[in-house]
């Protein structure tokens, strides 16, 4: 039940928020925080107690269980379960969302009722997608989170708003679409349990699927979770998604977002269908390499500072699709703190240009330089969460590149020396947004604000985030660690048997 | 005593930290007192520790502090851990000691500028860095220390930051270093996978055990690290970025570009040094880059108009006899030289940075001239630095290293004859552009007028630098001239499982002919450079004057080349593709696809004509379809 | 007649006397409000005489009827499809100069008229029910005759059907040439054999189908379909959309329950190319679009293509699949083209994408059901139209037409594009100051309500219907 609180809240919230907003902003951005905040307690309330150490359940595989018949007919049902993983990403959305909401505090001035109706709804969705372990409801989620999503951009968002938002669904719900042929191809084909058709993840778990519609069925989660990574060559819409969309938009696009379509592969791509990644993970391997150094290029070329940070995600979720597809113990742990570190620094990146935006509205870094004389506390911030992204030592996303390096170059060297030159791509452009932006001769005289209190607040959280996961970062791999061991689990034995046999016929 | 080794580093970042978010608040003698008093503490802790640990060895001649585990995954256990060994001491003492003495110069120097605090900021994260580089217990700590001492470098070569040229400077300098940096992450990639462990010692002993001499597997991880160690220390093919690093404040360049941070790349060899012995190639590589660049850098400054230039590449000069040290085997002589090195570079700079000081600026030596009666004390401790660069004999520090090095350069195992020629030629190169210097900026007629003078905090530091350059020698003198080894014994336990290489081979006659040799040389130098520059000036120009003489002088200037040639190989392309895919071509693709259905869309209007005997029409023909479907299926 | 036949042809006999009362009403007194509420009375009679019929049910009429639960579920929808359009038309004509009395007359007729096409079991029966649907229509179209655009579409309407009726009534000339008769069970039996059938048996059932096909407005019998959507009073809109080609639909269905699943390779192939060819172009018609009721014209032309897709499938979900999707559907077109009507205002009908412009914000209630209905027609969850895709996949894949799907999904991302258009356009900022809508009335208001919970309720807690739809209709 607690699960079902913990999405059922920020709906809500939402519709509070929205009823609300009408008549008192300030109120409404409290509601969603309070909201929100409650949320957040019940998670940590359940991350202290299940990873506390003392209400580890041991060998079961979730945490907590719950599940309501839905749709008997098809053998669908609300089933929500928690392990590690659900949780990490979890308490990333809530942490994110509550940032969201602090972010847009003054960026958003209109129809702030209908805004937090949104991002709530929004967020609500993304934690169903953490959360539901039936594949129909997955889905559901999955599509859920879209609309919402696409108003965001659509109404709140930059100059180019509409037609980003109009890419973004149309890239998301297409593929989508072809995961839910995925899904139920997978449902129908699948010997299930002996009661009649099932969406249940359990059941597909316990008996993973092999063969040549395995492969097929496996392309369209693929295509699916590949576009929302995203992956090259789905990525166009996010550039566009990323750069119109408003401050909160785009924390929660790059923060989680992206991340359901990582976590949708260790989920459900991994384990389900053994054989067919076996066969597939160079071709994804190899896709997650060029990604990494095809956006960095992308992001070196970019005058917009947002959408260069909106590329850098995209080469960021490379090092996820490579790790995911290397498979190793090292790569997978790797993936899960970059998909956390990924969430934080690109948040934070969001926010700053955001923040600056609401200053010297523009973006374009041709009409930028010397800032850090005028804003030196945005120089700070940026230099800091610039080099949290290109992967500097003691931070997370050092840590996480680095295990996920390692974890693929067991399997694949050549491969993971190309996507190491991402490193220095990454100098390169990060370095590039500092020095067009804050170095240089200043292009006007104008005197701005630096950060206020609450944006110095924000950004503090973001970066202590960072330092934690760069120093200590064994919480959290310890959280997900059982949850990726039966991942490898069930993704190696099929695979050793699949060995063995072409081993005999050799 | 030894517990404290945790300590050391972390007073320079509390310092860092106050600095950071009070800095724009606390007057400037705060300021002061918290910058370079950070590094005060961590040095005179440092010293305690020093004292504890040569009065009472821990067991292994090392000392080992665990403060927590990192990251654990599997059998990978990385964690946060100093190590303290002889090299790690040395390395330290200098750091926190060299390191606090710039310190205090800087805050004169740094007096009037209007970024007090972030000049500190960054001074004290940077010997933060470095000190956790160099008390490291692995190399994946030991990274955190190597990209954070780059982020420093970055930071503060950049430092002011309204000039563009500066900031490309910077950015240079990061870039190029991670270049290295990258290689050297591939290394470690290879030795986790192939050894399971980046814990130093444990590395070295899976090396030893699991891999054993010639095999190909430790050549590959040397050769990675290495690429590592030539981007940090300036070496061939990396060495590019240095001498544009001088666009920083001296006193950087002092600590970051001489002192400490370029000699990362000798320190990660001596560290590791037990995989480069493993494979005899990885060895001749490192001799062969130290001494390629030691040549190269020496032609270099010969030309050099810029005094900090000069010095920049005497550095990257001096930091290939350590390569060259690194190569043979030599590994205290590495760290001997090493270590006057950064006693008397820094000192050149300090001084050098006294005289820009007080010239406004001016780091043009055809500019200055003359200053030896203006700028005295800057003068005399400029000349022993000088003296200890060119290895003057007998009575400076850079003598004794240097010498032990070229002889190690052909009487160990690795060395031969070729590589003690390039490294004795690069002597004579050394002294004959150091006293170019001299002669240029202090002898002559004035032509620039002396501002102010230097005070207290500035020669101070000077004076202990020229003191240490002077006598930091005679610690360790060859086994003809008084055979103290106190440094090489003290390094001995740091290297026990390597032999020392260069005092076994050959038989201690031959060694006196060399040290004459070397000694001939460097005072030969200083002779051409008499000649040439005080002397008879007009000589030098009219040599360099001729069609290969001009040619000559232009090429070695720009550095051999190296930064045209690579503009045009690596930069111009990468700057031409990403401009060229700029708007994505795969985009296009996707925006074709809607282009098309838009299209479609307008085309299929057309059909919309509102026209009844149109529509009927269409009944008709899809009549006829759906019969011939059914007909002729 | 039995009891039996009398039980079993209540609805038609209750629907018979409402349109008899109806005509007394008018030739007495005209008074609007007064028939609309005899009408919708009427109409909740045939409801309660559904019931009834269906104690006695399953009972034919041989050789021309069967009443049957099948036959009786259909009746009932159609009734429940009628219900809104009449308690719209009654808001929508008030504010329109001229006689409103005879339109209830007109909806009774058509509405008998596709009772009787889904109680069909002769082809004889489906041309006296499509016709006496169309000639309805006829006049339905071209009610508002103060408007030109309506009389044009009513005689663009006339004149088309009437070209289909004769391609069709050709067809079962030749049908009843080859066979001497024309009963479906015969048809069927017939063509059951394949392909080696005589040409005139074949020639007669692909033009039997051009008559389904303009009904169903597929390609390519569709052209008529934007300019009659847009020129007919919304409310006969919404009832073109949904009861007429709900009937039609389940004279398919009731002919693939009899055993048109074996149906000939050609005509399976003639059907899905027709049925890729409907979602393309009513897609790609739809993209640009700046008349909503056009929009929404071509969106129903898709969205017949994507429901041949659960016929062409066959498998164990096709008819469930074709039963839920139409329902789905027909909610939310009769929501749809409902908002368009309760929003017309004294001086016509508001159809410019461009003065919906902010609609949310100024009339939240008609915005927001527009927006359910929109997200529906695009399938997304919490609607019905998503469990409706949902379940036309599954029937694909259950049928393994996996191409046809791919095309599905294809069209349902170009579908998104527009749709998505209106939504956002809803939302957008308004420039202009003062709305021109006319204000919600209370009937209308309940309609659409009504609508946006079945449409909501069918999307979130799909269960119950469909454990119906499979206990009474499979």
């Amino acid at each position: 039940m607690t699960l079902v609180l913990l999405v059922f809240i920020p709906l809500a919230g939402g519709l509070i928020a929205g009823w609300m907003g009408g008549k008192d902003s300030t109120a409404c951005r409290w509601i969603s925080l309070g909201a929100l905040g409650l949320d957040a307690l019940l998670a940590l309330g359940l991350a202290f107690h299940y990873l506390g150490g003392s209400g580890n359940p041991g060998d079961s595989r979730w945490f907590i269980e719950w599940s309501q018949p839905w749709i008997p007919q098809f053998g669908i049902s609300f089933h929500f379960a928690m392990d590690g993983l659900s949780l990490v990403m979890v308490l990333l959305t809530l942490f994110l969302g509550l940032i969201g909401v602090g972010a847009s505090w003054t960026e958003i001035q209109e129809r702030v009722g209908f805004f937090h109706f949104n991002f709530l709804w929004i967020l609500s969705g993304v934690l169903g997608v953490f959360l539901a372990m039936d594949l129909f409801l997955f889905f559901f989620f999955w599509e859920v989170m879209l609309v919402p999503m696409y108003l965001l951009i659509r109404i709140w968002g930059h100059e180019n708003r509409r037609y980003a938002a109009v890419k973004f669904f149309l890239f998301t719900q297409a593929s989508g679409l072809l995961m839910l042929i995925s899904i139920v191809a997978l449902a129908l084909l699948h010997p299930g349990n002996g009661q009649g058709v099932t969406f249940d993840y359990n059941v597909f778990l316990q008996n993973p699927l092999h063969g040549p519609a395995a492969k097929w069925i496996m392309l369209g989660f693929f295509v699916a979770f590949a576009t929302k990574l995203p992956a090259f060559p789905f990525h166009p819409w996010l550039a566009d998604a990323h750069t119109e969309a408003p401050t909160a938009g785009s924390i929660i696009l790059a923060g989680i977002l992206l991340k359901t379509g990582a976590y949708g592969m260790l989920r459900f791509i991994l384990p389900l269908f053994p054989t067919a990644v076996h066969e597939f993970s160079t071709t994804a391997m190899i896709l997650g390499v060029i990604g990494i150094l095809y956006a960095a290029i992308l992001a070196f070329a970019q005058d917009d500072m947002k959408r260069l940070v909106a590329y850098t995600s995209v080469s960021h979720m490379g090092f996820v699709l490579l790790g995911i597809f290397a498979g190793t113990d090292f790569a997978l742990k790797g993936v899960v703190i970059q998909m956390i570190c990924h969430g934080l620094s690109a948040g934070a990146q969001f926010m700053l240009v955001g923040a600056l935006y609401e200053r010297i509205h523009t973006r374009d870094m041709r009409k930028m330089g010397g800032l850090w004389d005028a804003i030196p506390g945005f120089g700070v911030a940026t230099m800091f969460f610039a080099m949290a992204s290109l992967g500097l030592p003691g931070l997370g996303n050092f840590v996480a590149e680095f295990m996920i390096l390692v974890g693929s170059f067991q399997v694949a060297p050549k491969l993971t020396i190309l996507a190491t030159l991402g490193l220095i791509a990454a100098t390169l452009y990060s370095l590039r947004l500092i020095r067009r932006a804050f170095h240089g001769p200043r292009q006007d005289e104008k005197a701005y604000p630096d950060l206020t209190l609450r944006e110095r607040a924000l950004n503090g959280a973001f970066a202590l985030g960072l330092i934690w996961l760069g120093v200590y970062p064994q919480p959290a791999i310890n959280a997900v660690t059982p949850t990726l061991k039966s991942i490898q689990s069930s993704a190696a034995t099929p695979m050793a048997e699949h060995n063995a046999i072409s081993g005999e016929s050799q | 005593m030894l517990n404290l080794l945790w300590t050391i580093p972390v007073f320079p970042f509390l310092g860092f930290l106050i600095l950071l978010f009070f800095g724009e608040r606390l007057p400037r003698k705060i300021l002061a007192l918290v910058g370079a008093g950070s590094v005060g503490v961590s040095a005179a802790v440092t010293s305690l520790v020093a004292y504890a640990f040569i009065t009472n060895p821990p067991e292994g001649h090392a000392f080992h502090q665990v403060l927590w585990t990192w990251i654990s995954v599997g059998d990978f256990h990385p964690q946060i851990a100093f190590y303290l060994d002889a090299l790690a001491l040395v390395m330290a003492g200098v750091v926190t000691g060299v390191g606090f003495l710039i310190h205090v110069y800087s805050i004169e120097y740094m007096g009037t500028d209007k970024d007090f605090a972030r000049f500190f900021a960054c001074m004290n994260l940077f010997v933060f860095a470095m000190l956790v580089l160099v008390l490291a217990d692995n190399l994946l700590l030991l990274y955190i220390g190597w990209e954070g001492v780059g982020l420093c470098s970055y930071l503060l070569i950049g430092f002011w930051y309204r000039e563009p040229a500066n900031c490309t400077a910077a950015q240079k300098a990061f870039i190029v270093t991670r270049v290295g940096d990258t290689v050297m992450a591939i290394g470690f990639f290879l030795l986790v996978v192939q050894l399971g462990t980046l814990d130093v010692q444990g590395l070295m002993e899976r090396a030893q055990s699991e891999w054993g001499p010639a095999s190909g597997m430790a050549t590959l991880a040397a050769l990675l690290l290495l690429g590592g160690a030539v981007g940090k220390s300036g070496q061939l093919p990396l060495q590019t970025w240095l001498p544009d690093a001088m666009a920083g404040p001296t006193p950087v360049s002092a600590l970051i570009h001489a002192a400490t941070m370029v000699t990362a790349g000798v320190y990660l060899i001596a560290r590791t040094h037990v995989l480069f012995e493993l494979s005899s190639t990885a060895m001749m590589a490192v001799a062969v880059v130290g001494c390629l660049t030691l040549l190269l850098a020496g032609f270099s400054a010969l030309v050099q108009t810029d005094i900090k230039r000069v010095l920049a590449y005497s550095t990257i000069s001096q930091i290939g006899y350590m390569f060259l040290a690194l190569g043979v085997g030599a590994w205290s002589a590495a760290m001997f030289h090493f270590m006057t090195h950064a006693f008397f570079k820094a000192l050149l700079f300090l001084a050098a940075g006294g005289v820009i000081h007080a010239l406004h600026d001016e780091q043009n030596m055809f500019k200055m001239g003359g200053l030896w009666k203006q700028l005295p004390v800057v003068f005399w401790t400029f000349l022993i630095g000088s003296a200890a660069l060119a290895g003057i004999p007998l009575i400076d520090a850079g003598f004794y290293s240097k010498d032990a090095i070229l002889w190690a350069a052909y009487s160990s195992e690795h060395g031969s004859f070729l590589l003690w020629l390039g490294a004795w030629i690069g002597a004579i190169m050394t002294s004959i552009y150091t006293f170019r210097m001299v002669f240029i900026s202090f002898f002559g007629e004035a032509k620039n007028h002396v501002h102010h003078k230097p005070g207290l905090t500035i020669l101070i530091p000077l004076i202990i630098l020229a003191a240490l350059s002077l006598v930091a020698g005679f610690i360790e003198l060859p086994h003809n001239m008084g055979h103290i080894q106190m440094f090489s014994h003290f390094m001995g336990t740091a290297f026990e499982s390597a032999g020392e290489h260069a005092q076994t081979m050959a038989e201690p006659g031959g060694e006196a002919m060399f040290q004459i040799l070397a000694g001939v040389g460097s005072l030969a130098g200083v002779l051409i450079a008499w000649w040439f520059f005080l002397k008879n000036p007009a000589s030098a120009d009219s040599l360099a004057s001729t069609p290969t003489g001009s040619r000559l002088h232009h090429f070695w200037k720009s550095g051999w080349g190296f930064d045209a040639f690579y503009d045009k190989v690596f930069v111009q392309p990468f700057r031409w593709i990403s401009e060229v895919n700029k708007a994505d071509i795969v985009d296009g693709f996707y925006s074709a696809i809607a282009g098309a259905t838009q299209l479609t869309h307008s085309v299929l209007s057309l059909t919309q004509t509102g026209r009844v005997r149109w529509y009927a029409a269409w009944v008709t023909v899809g009549s006829v379809m759906i019969l011939g479907a059914l007909l002729f299926k | 007649m039995t009891s039996t036949d009398f039980l079993s042809l209540l609805p038609f006999i209750v629907l018979s006397v409402l349109i008899l009362a109806l005509m007394g009403e008018i030739s007495y007194r005209r008074d609007h409000a007064l028939v609309a509420w005899t009408t919708l009375g009427g109409f909740l009679a045939t409801l309660v005489s559904v019931l009834v019929a269906s104690q006695a049910s399953p009972h034919t009429q041989e050789p021309l009827l069967v009443v049957d639960g099948f036959g009786l579920f259909f009746i009932a929808l159609l009734v429940l499809a009628s219900l809104p359009v009449a308690a719209l038309a009654k808001d929508y004509l008030e504010k329109r100069p001229g006689y409103r009395e005879e339109f209830y007359m007109l909806l009774c007729t058509a509405t008998l008229g596709g009772m009787i096409l889904v109680s069909a079991i002769h082809f004889a029966t489906v041309f006296i029910g499509l016709e006496l649907l169309t000639l309805s229509l006829f006049g339905m179209i071209a009610y508002t005759r103060t408007s030109g655009r309506s009389i044009e579409a009513g005689i663009k309407y006339l004149v088309l059907a009437a070209i289909s009726s004769s391609f069709l009534i050709f067809g079962l000339a030749l049908i009843y040439f080859e066979l001497g008769g024309m009963g479906f069970a015969e048809v069927l039996e017939a063509v059951k054999g394949g392909d080696h059938r005589e040409t005139v048996l074949l020639a007669g059932l692909a033009l039997t189908l051009v008559g389904a096909g303009f009904k169903l407005a597929l390609v390519p019998f569709h052209m008529w379909t934007p300019d009659i959507y847009e020129g007919a009073p919304a409310p006969v809109t919404a009832y073109i959309a949904t009861a007429s080609k709900g009937a039609m639909t389940a004279v398919l269905l009731r002919l693939y329950l009899m055993g048109g699943k074996e149906m000939p390779t050609g005509l399976w192939i003639a059907l899905a190319l027709i049925a890729v060819a409907s979602m393309f172009a009513g897609n790609l018609l739809a993209l640009l679009q700046e008349n909503i009721k056009r929009i929404l014209a071509y969106s129903s032309i898709s969205h017949l293509g994507y429901l041949l897709v659960a016929f062409l499938a066959g498998g164990t979900y096709a008819v469930e699949a074709v039963v839920y999707y139409l329902v789905a559907y027909m909610a939310t077109s009769l929501g749809a083209f409902g908002v368009v009507s309760v929003l017309a205002n004294k001086s016509g009908e508001i159809e410019e994408l461009d003065d919906y412009r902010g609609l949310g914000w100024r009339h939240p209630f008609q915005g927001g059901v527009l927006t359910a209905m929109l997200l529906s027609l695009a399938g997304i969850p919490l609607t019905a139209g998503f469990v409706g895709k949902f379940y036309l996949v599954a029937a694909g894949v259950d049928g393994s037409t996996w191409w046809l799907l791919f095309f599905l999904v294809l069209n349902s991302a170009i579908g998104l594009y527009y749709y998505l258009r209106v939504v956002a356009t809803l939302y957008d900022v308004n420039q202009k100051e003062e709305s021109t809508f006319s204000p919600l009335a209370l009937s209308g208001g309940v309609v659409l309500a009504i609508l946006t919970l079945v449409v909501i309720g069918f999307g979130v807690l799909p269960g119950p219907f469909i454990a119906w739809i499979r206990d009474h209709l499979t």
